[in-house]
């Protein structure tokens, strides 16, 4: 996993954690910044809020 | 753990058509959640959902059932048993969020007019509710006969579900309170 800036909430501001990596293969055509070709799609990362709980995604490095 | 913030546990009404009885258990299901201290629930019914079928994913997006699932710390659908499997339109209306359900907790009450409760819809259901993300808990709620359960008020008349409800339901809070410690708290960094 490449080291990248913590996300913070929006919300809260605080640092969100890092719980989970999933493969969205909808998007497979788009071989963008995410792309994994091992893998066969974009993989995305999902970020939840430790104080309020609010999850947010992006696209992994 | 300490927990501040209530668990929040939407209730699915999985079909559309007309003269559900799941609508009575749905409801049944609705008012034994909200019994519950450090719980609340909404009764989303998938009928009442601005969902378009001429589109799918992210495009027929209802953005209240969104909000809804996004707030959500954990789902119970209640769903019948159509031919074997679950209703199409409750399928679509789930293909419409993802990132929503990640590490949620989701428990399945089954609904059938047969003596099963719905058990094969749930297994039908089971790997559909793994790939968006759900964790699936193992016990079920099966309301078999469900004709003979509820009287035309939809007033539930055999008491031992309340009882096997409850073992449902405090599975699924329970997993509902770790999930939701797991997102904010155990960092997939450096596993």
């Amino acid at each position: 996993m490449t080291e990248r800036e913590k996300m913070v909430c929006p919300a809260c501001g605080v640092e969100m954690n890092l719980h989970a990596e999933k493969v969205d293969y909808a998007d497979a055509a788009a071989e963008g910044e995410g792309f994994d070709p091992d893998l066969g799609g974009l993989v995305e990362e999902f970020h939840t809020c430790p104080r309020c709980g609010r999850t947010l995604a992006r696209r992994a490095a | 753990m300490t927990e501040t913030r209530p668990l929040f546990i939407p209730v699915v009404l999985g079909t559309v058509r007309q003269g559900r009885m799941s609508e009575h258990v749905a409801r049944f299901v609705f008012g034994e959640l909200t019994k519950r201290a450090g719980v609340e629930s909404e009764l989303v019914d998938i009928r009442e959902l601005n969902v378009s079928t001429s589109d799918e994913g992210g495009g027929a997006k209802d953005e209240r059932f969104t909000e809804t699932v996004a707030r959500a710390d954990a789902l119970v659908l209640v769903v019948p048993e159509y031919n074997h499997g679950y209703p199409g339109l409750l399928k679509h209306a789930l293909d419409t969020n993802l990132k929503e359900y990640i590490h949620k907790a989701v428990g399945v009450c089954g609904v059938s007019a047969g003596s099963f409760g719905g058990t094969r819809v749930i297994e039908n259901l089971l790997p559909v509710l793994r790939e968006l993300g759900l964790v699936t808990i193992f016990w079920d709620g099966n309301f078999s006969s469900v004709q003979k359960a509820f009287d035309a008020e939809g007033k539930l008349t055999d008491a031992a579900y309340v009882r096997r409800l409850e073992k449902f339901l405090k599975e699924l809070v329970w997993m509902a309170k770790v999930l939701r410690h797991g997102r904010e708290n155990v960092t997939l960094e450096g596993v």
